[in-house]
């Protein structure tokens, strides 16, 4: 059944087209990785399903509803985000950061919102920390309270946008993991990354994109092994050998 | 002197030039404290002279006399000039920290919705914002006042109110002044606010947009709480400049300090003795603040915030 569904997405910042005409379906539960260069999109696309971008023309629809027809903060509490600065609120302990939109956005009381924030840090191993400020924590322990955060606002769908880019190499695995584990419990997630171990372990579909359009789409085998455009093709190589393909 | 002891008790934590520094404000404050006590109540129930200086002023008027024309002779003149006057600077002092006190905190309740509107307003609220910052930036603080007490005849106005110079209710010039101050800082502070706005994060924004927070309640909860501890130095700066510029009051008839001491002066013609006496209550006051500001500083600072 499809959960997310972008038809026709155009979007441009002045003259510049970033995505030129966007078309795909995401499944509920499914793991869909995007993968492209620079440039491509990628994280545009993210962008305009919470509405931080707006589209220039086409649709977007959650659960089958165009989001432009929901009420905006509602919109973005269904829909999770991780940031690849991970964006944590720099004056609020890693609890304050998931706690504030639990009280403030779904109005629990405060007991309520430390009892859930605490459940939500202890799943990504963060409970420890829940009383450290995001400038005492390393890289990829502010990735996971940022995931914590969007965990607890209840989302249908969660948004990463290259979760694991400003990371030290050593860092990427505590995260990945959490991801992994957030997509064996079934949420369903739309991933920008180049980090293709996650893609080819957990990803259910790959999408490459290039200069704003979907060039190809299919299972991670499909597009590692046998790709049916050069650029694919050439763009994985390249990626694989900077990011490794081995399975962390 | 209890004002003495709990410096005492303090002095125990800090060392050295820290010491001397604590001592000096106990002194600066115990006398003031103890002198707006003796004014309002304590004289009454004494039955003393409520402008007793608290001072031996008679036994520096014997010492000056005696050795008239030494250096030792002219310090007891200097002391039994100033201790003549601190009854009125004192109560001078007072009114200056009130009116520096509430243009502070009724300045910087403008302030935020000011700077709040030039950085995340519409182009109808930024112009305005930036139109009163100007316009109040941009003229003379003297000429403010002078619009507010005499163009506009405001204390004609407020005369009329109720409690309007009774009791710990200032008369009708000083809360002219209080407006003018609180106007004239308020554009000040909302200038040092905004640029502290500035320096919080964009993805501080997008994040609580992310997570669900309307716009008004992102402003609210994450960039407010970053950019007003951001803003705390150039806020300390406004304070100090407050405290030394209230002394404008004295034009629009504000008997505070300065124009307490210059009455006097004007009197008996020792300026000079005069200016000395304010000049060290303002630097008492001047230094206070920045010492208090700095502790305000560290008491709501964050790991990793601003550093």
């Amino acid at each position: 059944m499809t959960l997310l569904e972008f038809a026709d997405v155009h979007q441009s910042y002045g003259e510049e087209e970033v995505l030129d005409g966007i078309s795909f379906g995401v499944d509920r539960g499914a793991v869909e990785v995007i993968i492209g260069p620079s440039g491509s999109g990628k994280s545009t696309l993210l962008r305009c399903v919470n509405r931080l971008t707006d589209i220039d023309s086409g649709d977007i629809r959650l659960d089958g509803t165009s989001i432009y027809a929901r009420d905006e903060n509602e919109l973005r509490q269904q829909v999770g985000m991780v940031f690849q600065d991970f964006n944590l609120f720099a004056h609020l302990t890693a609890l304050e950061n998931v706690t504030l939109g639990l009280r403030r956005v779904r109005g629990f009381s405060k007991e309520e919102a430390v009892a859930d924030a605490h459940d939500h840090l202890e799943r990504v191993g963060l409970l420890e920390q829940a009383e450290s400020y995001p400038a005492e924590l390393s890289g990829g322990q502010k990735q996971r309270v940022g995931i914590a955060r969007a965990l607890a606002m209840d989302p249908e769908i969660m948004l990463f946008d290259e979760p694991t880019s400003a990371l030290d190499p050593e860092l990427v695995g505590e995260v990945v993991s959490v991801m992994r584990d957030l997509a064996e419990e079934g949420m369903t997630m739309l991933v920008v990354t180049h980090e293709m171990g996650f893609a080819r372990s957990t990803a259910s579909r790959l999408t490459f994109l290039d200069d704003g359009r979907l060039v190809e789409q299919g299972p991670p085998e499909q597009l590692f092994e046998r790709p049916e455009h050069e650029r694919t093709g050439t763009f994985l190589r390249r990626l694989t050998e900077l990011h490794g393909g081995i399975d962390r | 002197m209890s004002a003495a002891s709990t410096v005492q008790g303090r002095v125990v934590k800090v060392t050295g030039s820290g010491l001397f520094r604590w001592l000096a404000f106990g002194v600066f404050w115990g006398y003031l404290v103890v002198r707006w006590l003796y004014q309002w109540v304590g004289a009454d129930l004494l039955g003393m002279d409520p402008r007793a200086p608290l001072l031996p002023v008679e036994t520096f008027r014997t010492l000056a006399t005696t050795w008239d024309g030494t250096r030792i002779g002219g310090l007891f003149s200097f002391l039994r000039v100033a201790g003549d006057a601190l009854p009125a600077a004192v109560t001078g002092t007072w009114l200056t920290i009130i009116l520096t006190v509430v243009a502070m905190a009724a300045g910087l309740v403008i302030a935020v919705p000011l700077a709040v509107a030039r950085v995340y307003g519409g182009p109808v609220t930024r112009w305005a914002a930036l139109g009163y910052t100007e316009l109040i930036r941009g003229t003379p603080l003297l000429a403010q006042l002078f619009v507010l007490y005499y163009g506009l005849s405001l204390s004609a106005t407020l005369r009329e109110l109720p409690f309007v110079g009774e009791g710990f209710i200032p008369a009708q010039a000083a809360l002219v002044a209080m407006i003018g101050f609180t106007i004239n800082s308020s554009a000040y502070q909302a200038e040092y606010i905004r640029s502290a706005l500035r320096s919080v994060e964009v993805g501080q924004l997008t994040a609580g947009r992310a997570v669900g927070l309307s716009k008004l309640q992102t402003i609210r909860r994450i960039v407010l709480p970053q950019g007003l501890r951001y803003g705390i130095p150039g806020w300390s700066n406004e304070l100090v400049y407050l405290i030394k510029y209230s002394s404008l009051a004295a034009f629009i008839t504000v008997p505070e300090l300065y124009k307490r001491t210059r009455d006097i002066a004007s009197g008996n013609f020792r300026y000079f003795e005069l200016l000395v006496v304010a000049g060290v209550i303002y630097l008492g006051l001047v230094l206070s603040a920045s010492a208090l500001m700095g502790r305000v500083e560290q008491r709501v600072a964050i790991p990793g915030l601003g550093e």
